[in-house]
């Protein structure tokens, strides 16, 4: 495929190996481990990466924010139907942490945006079901 | 942290807007992130789309209900709470080839398909697939749909998506369901492709 739509085979499979390689000592170690179970939890994930990757904070700064989350949860006599285990959810906490540690992001920021972001109504044209469709290509007999 | 319990709407505005303050403040770019995500999108989400083709292929009562209501359809694959968000599929004939799009971004039967990839993301492949979608499909994705074959494309919104149901391979009659299954490609269900054939 030359038109570049498409990515890579061998590129994906370094970037692979390069992301494991970094979360391999992480508790729930390979991604493919704690399963992505909702689209969020992969967008989490790839942003803490890209953080890293971007020079945010040591990747040792991370893990132990990870483990205290994890930790917290544990120790926190929590009814597990009420608040099932979610490993995502902890990185969210983990990531949103060491931002604002070094000043980047606070909770009062984070939670405004957030609240527009649930207030944001959906596109109302981008709701209509398209019943027909949208082009048709008629055969040549 | 708060002690609320929050629901998956909740975690993934908050996600959401995470990464708009993120991206706000120069620390990552969305193509960064995307290119993180495209790493694992195909382990993303139940992706039970390739067992519903081959109950299809194999069960000709079951492809009816799947046209009929595919949402409903689903749902005896076990997925629920689609939140208002209805499936359709649209199925490939000797007669007409579909195609998938969501022209306005990038809305994708994901319960069913698991992410969708980047390149159904990208403004060219949204724009160019309704304009020339014969062509888009023989020069990005090698795949010749004859010319006596009708293409149609269907749009996607948030209110109703649409997946393929492609055409069982040559030599496919004997197989089990598991072994059609294996058959299914992604790409066979955006309709970019066909499902590959069976090795002899």
């Amino acid at each position: 495929m030359s038109t570049g739509l498409r990515p890579d085979a061998t590129e994906l499979g370094d970037a692979r190996r390069r992301v494991e390689a970094l979360v391999a000592g992480l508790p729930g170690g390979r991604p493919g481990e704690q399963a992505f179970n909702e689209p969020w939890e992969i967008r989490a994930f790839a942003m803490a990466v890209a953080a890293y990757n971007n020079g945010q904070y040591e990747w040792s700064e991370f893990q132990l924010s990870l483990i205290e989350s994890i930790r917290q949860w544990e120790q926190g006599g929590r009814d597990p139907d009420a608040e099932p285990w979610s490993y995502y959810e902890h990185w969210l906490t983990a990531l949103e942490t060491v931002l604002a540690g070094s000043g980047l992001l606070s909770e009062s920021m984070l939670d405004e945006r957030t609240k527009e972001v649930l207030a944001t109504p959906r596109d109302a044209s981008h709701q209509h079901a398209h019943r027909d469709p949208v082009a048709v290509d008629p055969p040549v007999r | 942290m708060s002690e609320h319990v929050r629901s998956q709407e909740e975690i993934a505005a908050r996600v959401k807007a995470l990464e708009s303050i993120l991206i706000d403040k120069g620390i990552m770019t969305t193509a960064a992130v995307d290119r993180l995500v495209e790493i694992y999108e195909n382990e993303v989400g139940p992706q039970l789309g390739a067992k519903v083709v081959a109950r299809a292929w194999k069960d000709p009562s079951f492809k009816e209900r799947l046209i009929e209501d595919a949402t409903k359809a689903c749902a005896e694959f076990g997925i629920s709470g689609l939140q208002g968000e209805d499936m359709v599929v649209v199925e490939n004939t000797a007669d007409v080839h579909n195609v998938i799009v969501c022209t306005l971004c990038s809305c994708y039967p994901w319960p069913v398909l698991g992410l969708p990839p980047n390149w159904y993301k990208e403004p060219a492949y949204r724009a160019r697939i309704v304009k020339e979608p014969r062509r888009v499909l023989r020069e990005d994705f090698g795949y010749d749909v004859p010319d006596s074959v009708e293409v149609r494309v269907w749009d996607s919104s948030s209110e109703m998506r649409y997946w393929v149901l492609p055409a069982p391979p040559e030599g496919t009659e004997g197989l089990s369901e598991d072994e059609l299954a294996s058959l299914v490609t992604r790409d066979s269900m955006i309709g970019v492709g066909p499902a590959a054939s069976p090795v002899s």
